[in-house]
């Protein structure tokens, strides 16, 4: 280990969500100067307008700080932030690749949560060293002991002198910087083998082209090298290297072994520069890449049109300056008899869906209608041809499936004992197997259910929160397909299908669900000149049906002492409200209808 | 010579309704200064109008009733001197229905006012209290004898349905009530719940009958009157053979008119304009009146397609509809062809119906005439170009 390695801590922060991780990150940048309590803004590492307001960080971001320890010594911490969502669980695997601690935070008063977990299992996995630490003892309900004794029982490490703070006063925070320095190793690496590095993160910018966020094991890089991505197989000549101040790039002569940086090459698109991709020379390099490489796979899809049929080439264009700086989103274009022409998109998860959806509408201002979200259906056809399935409209019919399967998730759900019942119920509901139930401490369990993801993409979360007041969590990951009975559920209106209403559903919850879609239909298609049944059918038999009366009155009586032009205004007000519908055959439907059928659970 | 209608707006009340957004201002003291604006008003139009003939003269509010007889006779005889109104003319008054007195509405006869408009909304006092309506039905009654006495043999009666606390059986009780009073024209409006009026603050409070309700009672009114002698000649109004409204008429067949007074509108050449809604503002502007930007609030000229638009808009309220072979006539357009996409539905499903010289709506269709009027007409270039910037004359 060289002498400067030795000053080198790289590491992240885990926490569930809420528990205060950047709020902590703030503080760490205050005590070591990095910033000034001016300069910071709050939350500093989270710089998307969509992370501060749920609070929630959706990419990974890093930072560099100097801190003049007790020994005199300075060091150069690197603290590399990590998405705290189960939908980027492989972004957090990369991330935390690219550290060689952790610190574990822990709410004094709720202690560990799903997400805690998760990400400790993560962290355990790529032998970081883990350190726990105490927040929010300012809280009246804080019990740092009794939180203590959980990670201890629960995550399994030592806990014993573990800083005990509160970020949000500032209490005890350079405790955390000195547990940093002693308790976190040193990176290693040999300066003078072969380059191996780790792409962690990568951003597009407008005037830099992509810029890659790496975590330097052996070897060295600077600008002028030409290197390769080892599993993309993309080569680029390096332009700039450099480090991570708060509030910019600061560029540097060379990073080298142990260090964490960032380097531009006039890199196009972010899918050359894929998040856990090997970074070696293209000459002379390392021939085996770092393990652990996937590209990030949507496990979610749904379908994305323009309120505005006009308006399909801003959203291709939105999407595609979108996917510059997310890989993991896919998309294609796709038409729909009642949509006109939009984008199946594929994405991770569902919060994923939901950002993505969110800065569309937000900072590319488009009006969009979303059909409901589907899992990818594994499709074994008379003939025996597999097929997957993301999209409802291309569910083949009945007599050619010989068997359906849908993807299956383990799920961690920890809440207080008091609102298991009512999970339970839930999870029953949705599909669910009981595996086991462990009790954490007197107040706390720990449930495992496998669940059919296609049971949580409406709208399980919510519902999880609503039936434990907000305290119970979720983790989960995919563990494959399971042979299921499927049928494809119909949504007529007027006698017409509308295919992008179409969605699969478990044989058993076809009727429950039918009759609700078509309540909730109901109430968001306004009265017009003619009656409109709406209905729910499998295969042509209706299992549900409502109707939307037909409009009775709508009249002007009065001309108002010949004031013409107010009556024009009227029409035409009237004709901007009907603009804003979509037009499903000969029936006007408000573009909220498409998202309401999601929300099924009162 | 060419026909105009004349309308005139006073725009004071005694009490102001709940449920009106018309201009009008309660205990309004210089009622003199407004009566010597419209004067002013008159001789300023003196020379545009006296290329044309006026056969109507509308004086409407507010409540034109309350203003002192001796500067309302002195306003009718300014009419007669600057204007050429005709001999036999319709001239109407719009009343309080509580508050005539017979030597008063024999002097106005006299000067020529020779149809009145009695704002009776219903028969039923309950009703008329839920609308703060300062009048009982016994008092209206009363004022109707007054009119007849004085000489008015054309009377109009204003009803409302969709009051709050109106059932089916008070509002067919209303019905039978004016018809045996025997008036020659009833006007039936559905009470519109504007935003903008105190009813709006409360509207979900209001205990308003159902839409189901309303249309039985709409259906209802076109039969009973139809069968008491009153023809349904537009959406809202009825009347004996003969009595139909003329100056009502001019606003449905696009001729023109031109409207005198705060908050006026009219159609005068081919423009559309308006005056402030201020009187004070009003009284003031008129006094400059080689500045009239700060008289007028809208105004717009009417291309060729928008007029068109009009005419189609305004001709179907009209229970005999579009004539057709006219509107080609005038426009140079096919009616049938412009909406080849939309009749056949409208037609097939009862909302339209054909007649012997073009198109109307069914009763059903009246009802909902908005939502099909604004699925065939645009008048998105006018609104947005004209309107929006004020005035470009």
């Amino acid at each position: 280990m060289s002498e400067r390695q030795k000053r080198i801590r790289n590491f992240s922060i885990i926490a569930h969500i809420d528990h205060g991780k950047s709020t902590l990150a703030d503080r760490l940048l205050e005590n070591t100067e990095t910033l000034t309590s001016r300069e910071m803004e709050e939350q500093v590492l989270d710089n998307m307008d969509l992370e501060k307001e749920r609070g929630i960080t959706i990419k990974a971001r890093a930072v560099n700080m100097k801190y003049k320890a007790d020994d005199g010594e300075i060091y150069s911490l690197n603290l590399i932030d990590t998405p705290g969502h189960v939908d980027f669980n492989y972004e957090v695997s990369r991330s935390l690749n690219a550290c060689d601690g952790a610190l574990l935070v822990v709410d004094a008063s709720q202690g560990i949560e799903a997400q805690t977990l998760g990400n400790a299992y993560l962290a355990i996995d790529a032998n970081l060293e883990i350190v726990p630490v105490i927040n929010k003892i300012d809280l009246p309900a804080a019990d740092p002991d009794r939180v203590r004794t959980e990670i201890e029982d629960v995550v399994g490490i030592p806990a014993e002198d573990c800083p005990a703070i509160s970020a949000k006063t500032g209490q005890n925070i350079v405790d955390v910087l000195k547990k940093v320095v002693s308790d976190i190793p040193a990176p290693k690496g040999n300066e003078d083998a072969p380059l191996k590095a780790l792409i962690f993160d990568s951003y597009y910018d407008s005037y830099l082209g992509v810029v890659v966020y790496v975590r330097i094991f052996d070897g060295k890089l600077r600008a002028g090298q030409r290197i390769r991505m080892m599993n993309t197989g993309a080569e680029f000549d390096v332009v700039e290297v450099g480090y991570m101040a708060p509030f910019g790039l600061q560029k540097a002569e060379e990073l080298s072994a142990g260090e964490v940086g960032y380097i531009t090459a006039s890199i196009k698109n972010v899918r050359d520069t894929r998040v856990g991709d090997t970074i070696t020379t293209a000459q002379n390099g390392i021939t085996e890449p770092l393990p652990g490489f996937k590209k990030a796979l949507p496990m979610v899809y749904s379908g994305i049109y323009p309120a505005d049929g006009a308006k399909y080439d801003d959203l291709r264009d939105a999407l595609e300056k979108l996917q510059l700086n997310d890989a993991s989103l896919l998309f294609e274009p796709e038409t729909s008899a009642a949509l006109g022409f939009g984008f199946r998109c594929g994405f991770l998860g569902l919060l994923h869906m939901e950002i993505i959806q969110e800065r569309l509408e937000r900072e590319f201002n488009l009006d969009l209608i979303t059909t409901a979200p589907s899992v990818i259906y594994k499709i074994t056809k008379s003939d025996g041809t597999v097929i997957y399935i993301d999209n409802p409209t291309n569910y083949p019919d009945v007599a050619e499936i010989a068997e359906s399967a849908e993807p299956m998730v383990k799920a961690n759900i920890i809440t207080p004992v008091d609102y298991v019942g009512g999970i339970m119920d839930l999870c029953q509901d949705r599909r669910g197997i009981f595996h086991d139930m462990k009790y954490l401490d007197a107040t706390r369990t720990e449930l495992h259910y496998d669940l059919p993801l296609n049971e949580i993409v409406y709208d399980f979360f919510d519902a999880l929160k609503s039936r434990s007041k907000g305290y119970a969590s979720l983790d989960y990951e995919l563990i494959g397909y399971k042979a299921s009975k499927l049928v494809k559920l119909d949504i007529l209106l007027n006698g017409e299908i509308v295919d992008a209403l179409s969605f699969i559903v478990h044989e058993e919850k076809a009727y429950g669900r039918a009759r609700k879609i078509a309540e909730k239909l109901k109430e968001n298609i306004p009265r017009q000149l003619f009656e409109v049944p709406v209905q729910a059918a499998i295969g042509g038999k209706v299992i549900a049906r409502e109707t939307v009366k037909a409009l009775r009155k709508d009249v002007l009586a009065k001309c108002y002492g010949g004031d013409i032009t107010r009556k024009k205004k009227l029409l035409e007000k009237q004709k901007e409200g009907k603009k804003k519908m979509r037009k499903l055959g000969s029936v006007e439907v408000t573009p909220e209808a498409f998202m309401a059928v999601l929300k099924l659970d009162e | 010579m060419k026909r105009l209608g004349l309308y005139v707006h006073f725009p004071f009340c005694a009490n102001k309704c709940p449920y009106c957004d018309f201009y009008s201002v309660v205990g309004y003291k210089n009622i003199d200064d407004y009566i010597d604006a419209l004067m002013l008003q008159c001789e300023d139009y003196a020379e545009s109008v006296s290329p044309y003939a006026i056969d109507s003269v509308f004086f409407g509010g507010g409540t034109p009733s309350i203003v002192p007889e001796k500067y309302m006779l002195e306003f009718i005889d300014r009419i007669y001197d600057k204007f050429n109104v005709t001999l036999n003319a319709e001239f109407t008054m719009e009343v309080n229905p509580a508050t005539v007195k017979l030597s008063q509405l024999k002097k106005y006869r006299k000067a020529g006012m020779n149809r009145l408009s009695f704002g009776v909304q219903s028969a039923c006092d309950k009703e008329l209290k839920a609308l703060n309506r300062i009048h009982t039905y016994g008092e209206f009654e009363k004022s109707f004898e007054i009119a007849r006495k004085a000489g008015f043999d054309n009377i109009n009666i204003d009803l409302m349905y969709g009051i709050p606390e109106q059932s089916f059986e008070s509002f067919c009780d209303t019905l039978k009530k004016i018809v045996a009073l025997s008036p020659e024209h009833i006007s039936l409006y559905n009470l519109k719940i504007e935003d903008s009026t105190p009813f709006g603050a409360i509207k979900d409070k209001l205990a308003l009958p159902s839409e189901d309700v309303e249309y039985k009672m709409y259906e209802y009114a076109i039969e009973y009157l139809g069968s008491h002698g009153y023809n349904q000649y537009e959406i809202s109004n009825f009347a004996k053979p003969g009595k139909e409204c003329v100056h009502n008429l001019k606003y449905w067949t696009c001729a023109e008119y031109l409207g005198l007074g705060t908050g006026a509108h009219s159609y005068f050449r081919n423009t559309r304009f308006s005056f402030i809604k201020d009187i004070d503002s009003f009284i003031e502007a008129i006094k400059d009146l080689d500045d009239d930007t700060k008289l007028t609030d809208e105004n717009y000229t009417i291309n060729p397609e928008e007029r068109a638009g009009e005419y189609i808009m305004l001709s179907l309220r009209l229970a005999n509809g579009i004539n057709t072979l006219e509107f080609e006539r005038i426009f140079g357009m096919n009616f049938e062809k412009m909406f080849v996409d939309l009749l056949p539905a409208y037609l097939e499903n009862g909302f339209m119906k054909k007649t012997s010289v073009g198109y109307a709506f069914t009763t059903k269709g009246m009802y909902v005439s908005n939502y099909i009027l604004s699925s065939m007409l645009d008048f998105s270039s006018s609104i947005d170009e004209n309107i929006a910037n004020g005035t470009d004359k």
